[in-house]
């Protein structure tokens, strides 16, 4: 057999699978961070996707720096500082409005406050874990919930 | 005594597999069973992550996609009443996902991925050296294939594994038969591959 042919489809498949299963398999935890994602009291939610920079391209966890998350018409950009065992977060909710943010971290409960009428909000000593954050939109027409993805924070 | 089994102890799809188990968890969970949820994300997730991965999407991006399509499951479980169609619901929505997100088909750096994901600068044995070459060649062609061809071949595989036989009914694949497409996916592989023997 010639090196690095396949006799048979069977063979190309079955390593094929191999390979696949070494080089891209689901990464590790993310059944668990679905399972938390979904931990929710209300599912009846929009999820708002992590806008990642090229720079930032194979980094998932971040320990400080801004992340930007869209959905449809809003943005939430939050800052990390790191501030002993957790972080700070300042967040920005684009458009602005008074809206309640709640950050769920896995094992550690979820601490809540409102965006100023700026849009801006402050959270201290936020755990470091799995987070997810959820922005609660009660408009004068609509009231929504939008969450961002589970992520390593 | 009966009454004496706890839902932690002894879950109603305790033991189930397949449609069985889907349709236990899926009934489970649209009262509100978390356990059952978790259940059918640890079974489901693979196949959701395959299908975000076969349709171009990088790893992020693929991940936040599987968040999104559970999501999406139960918050419309009650629309979906027969757990035979669990898995097709699951790649569907999947696949819509990821192309309302890809911002632009490309293909992936995967020769970098594996390039990370084994130790090339280890002195290897020989053996283990040609495997490796192998291996990167195999994740080279396969990465150049048409998306479509990359989707089918990774469900072929996940399919071709006793927990996901389901995947292959979603499929039409009777069990051990190359459809003729994946044939024609495979034929592409393998010239792939040749063509990158010049190079070697």
């Amino acid at each position: 057999m010639k090196e690095g042919t396949y006799p048979d489809d069977d063979t190309l498949l079955a390593e094929l699978g191999r390979v696949v299963d070494q080089v891209d398999p689901p990464p590790a935890g993310l059944a668990e961070r679905v399972q938390f994602a979904l931990a929710l009291e209300d599912l009846d939610v929009e999820v708002a996707r992590w806008e990642r920079a090229d720079a930032m391209a194979g980094v998932r966890s971040v320990d400080q720096g801004t992340i930007t998350f869209t959905v449809s018409d809003l943005t939430v950009m939050i800052n990390l500082t790191k501030v002993g065992m957790g972080h700070r977060i300042d967040g920005w909710l684009v458009p602005e409005g008074e809206y309640g943010v709640e950050v769920r971290v896995a094992g550690h409960g979820s601490s809540s406050t409102t965006a100023d009428d700026g849009g801006r909000f402050v959270l201290d000593s936020v755990p470091r874990g799995t987070t997810q954050i959820v922005v609660y939109i009660d408009g004068a027409s609509c009231r929504r919930t939008v969450v961002t993805p589970a992520v390593v924070l | 005594m009966t009454d004496a089994r706890t839902a932690e102890a002894d879950p109603p799809w305790e033991g189930l597999r397949g449609h069985d188990l889907y349709a236990a968890c899926m009934h489970e969970a649209r009262v509100g069973n978390r356990a059952a949820m978790n259940r059918l994300v640890t079974e489901l997730t693979p196949l959701v992550w395959q299908v975000a991965r076969g349709n171009g999407l990088d790893a992020h991006t693929a991940e936040d996609v599987v968040q999104t399509v559970w999501l999406a499951l139960f918050r419309h479980l009650d629309r979906l009443t027969d757990a035979r169609a669990l898995a097709a619901w699951l790649i569907t929505t999947t696949r819509r996902e990821a192309q309302r997100v890809g911002k632009k088909p490309r293909s992936m750096p995967l020769t970098d991925e594996l390039a990370e994901a084994v130790p090339s600068t280890q002195p290897a044995p020989e053996a283990e050296a040609v495997r490796v070459d192998r291996d990167r060649r195999l994740w080279q062609a396969f990465g150049e294939l048409p998306q479509r061809c990359q989707e089918l071949l990774r469900l072929t595989v996940l399919a071709g594994r006793a927990e996901y036989r389901l995947v292959a009914e979603t499929l039409r694949m009777p069990h051990g038969s190359i459809g003729p497409t994946r044939s024609r996916c495979l034929k592409t592989m393998r010239d792939l591959l040749e063509a990158q023997g010049g190079s070697a």
